[in-house]
């Protein structure tokens, strides 16, 4: 490769070597200093049976020369954050990696890293993404990554577990995993009393803290079995493959709570259909698409359904659908629209803010289907931005307005108390007038048995 | 050539502490795992036992997956 011109912002901290795109691609050029690592990889046949079961991306080997090599990763349409994972999901981004680092020690490799960032979620499963992470087992050394598991993945689905999935959130203040002894503080004490979590966390905190100041390598080395290492991950698998959120309550007719009318819900869905399926739009982006069920219906006809929602237990819900249907082109996403997941990292480069990601991607709709009264009346969001915030993210809107007739509107204005009259705005007017600054409105149908109106926009060039 | 040389610490430090707790990490794991093999041996003995879900060593090489193309369940 002749320029690091195009080096991807997140790819700097591995000396192996970096992410470029190159035109609409994203390649992997590999420097010299891990030729050694990669060309015993692939004589082992490492990575065959690993992109055969779909736990690692799979590559084809471009280019080579004495500077460089240059894979050609299986191309990812977009990228999910620890940050913006369901509990399930990132449980299961956790089991890959220990997964990934039993079947390295099989074959006397190993994890040099194991970031959260190493994962993400494509064709409907976690898949490891770093094809330079694996490094060569040195006999009898401990894992050199076990505290960054720790603390990308253990920690924060412990924390979940007793803190509900908020916990997670966390991760988007601390890009290098959530501290050990920030998490052995907020463990309750009874906690101490668990084996794994004695020793996985509140131990290794006390021991980073004696320790911290300590940087001369020890005159002994550190030794640890294979067959130990082994036991410590089994171990990490199993209590993490128990591990769910206590807040979890009943699933099943979640989607019941939000009181449709079969004959408004059959019409929403039959109209949705007509304006994507037949407008042969095939990436869409779904907000607030709660568990995927009108996305669902759009499914067989797209490439991407990206179904983003503030509710964890929807998205939670949503994903287990996935796995249960084993569907390859619905990707479940935790996401507020009223503040999206910002650039964080280097530069604030390092990870980009989801909004950039998503028209990196380029939905050729957007679905807002109940969601404007959320934003405008709980969210206070002027008519006028969140068009522009619409406008923004594809050429195509299909927005939903309940008028103020609308039981759910009816409560969200009540909840203002003394300040109802400021927000007599709402309304389908100001709505239309506001929206036409960006949009023309292509069609527009009032949902039967309903005091919703269902709108398709299309941005004015 | 670079051999069994490794490019750890050239990349991020794994923390002293990190690193002498795993052999306590892994003397408890080796504990816990032996009593649930045990517990698990006693109840397999009295035909207590669930068939045995994924563990950290199964990796299916032939996963099956629906295109996006045919039709979804109901």
């Amino acid at each position: 490769m002749k320029s690091k011109a195009h080096r991807h912002p997140a790819s700097f901290r591995d000396p192996s070597g970096y992410i470029v795109k190159e035109g609409s691609s994203i390649k992997r050029v590999i420097n010299p200093i891990y030729f050694s690592v990669y060309d015993a990889l692939c004589k082992a046949n490492f990575f065959t049976p690993l992109f055969k079961a779909k736990l690692l991306i799979s590559h084809v080997e471009q280019e080579r020369s004495e500077e460089s090599i240059v894979l050609l990763p299986e191309q990812i349409q977009l990228v999910t954050y620890p940050y913006e994972w369901s509990f399930h999901q990132y449980k299961q981004a956790a089991l890959l990696t220990l997964k990934l680092q039993n079947y390295a020690l099989d074959r006397d490799f190993s994890l040099k890293d194991a970031s959260a960032y190493n994962v993400t979620f494509h064709r409907g499963r976690p898949v490891f993404i770093d094809t330079l992470s694996f490094d060569f087992y040195q006999k009898d050394s401990p894992w050199r990554a076990y505290k960054q598991f720790i603390s990308h993945f253990f920690a924060p689905l412990v924390l979940a577990h007793y803190h509900g999935a908020e916990a997670l959130k966390m991760m988007q203040t601390h890009i290098d995993g959530i501290p050990v002894a920030l998490t052995a503080s907020m463990l309750p004490k009874r906690t101490k009393l668990s084996p794994t979590l004695y020793t996985n966390i509140h131990l290794m905190a006390k021991m980073e803290a004696k320790h911290k100041d300590e940087y001369k390598p020890k005159s002994r080395e550190i030794k640890l079995s294979k067959k130990s290492l082994r036991n410590l991950l089994r171990s990490l698998y199993d209590y993490i493959d128990k591990l769910e959120l206590k807040e979890q309550t009943e699933w099943g007719d979640y989607y019941n709570k939000t009181n449709y009318q079969p004959e408004s819900f059959n019409f929403k869905k039959q109209q949705i259909q007509k304006w994507i399926t037949g407008g042969d739009m095939r990436r869409v982006l779904d907000l607030g698409g709660n568990d995927g069920t009108f996305a669902r219906v759009l499914l067989k006809d797209l490439d991407l359904a990206v179904v983003a929602d503030i509710d964890h237990t929807a998205v939670d819900l949503n994903f287990a659908q996935v796995q249960t249907n084993k569907e390859v082109n619905m990707l479940p996403l935790w996401f507020d629209v009223s503040q999206p997941s910002p650039g964080i990292g280097w530069s604030n480069t390092e990870r980009d803010s989801i909004l950039k990601r998503l028209s990196a991607w380029g939905p050729q709709a957007v679905l807002a289907l109940a969601v404007i009264h959320h934003m405008t009346l709980s969210g206070n969001i002027p008519f006028a931005d969140s068009a522009r915030f619409f406008a923004d993210l594809s050429s195509f809107l299909v927005i939903e307005f309940p008028n103020r007739n609308d039981s759910w509107v009816d409560s969200l204005l009540q909840r203002k108390r003394e300040f109802i009259n400021h927000f007599d705005h709402y309304n389908q007017e100001e709505f239309e007038h506001a929206y036409k600054v960006h949009f023309n409105i292509v069609e527009k149908v009032e949902i039967p048995g309903s005091h919703r109106v269902l709108y398709l926009m299309k941005t004015r060039q | 050539m670079m051999g069994y040389f490794t490019m750890m610490f050239l990349y991020f430090d794994p923390g002293l502490g990190a690193m002498l707790v795993q052999a306590i990490v892994a003397a408890a794991a080796g504990i816990v795992l032996f009593s649930k093999n045990f517990m698990y041996k006693v109840k397999s003995f009295f035909g207590l036992t669930k068939s045995q879900k994924d563990g950290i060593d199964t990796i299916d090489y032939e996963q099956d997956e629906k295109q996006p193309n045919e039709e979804q369940g109901s």
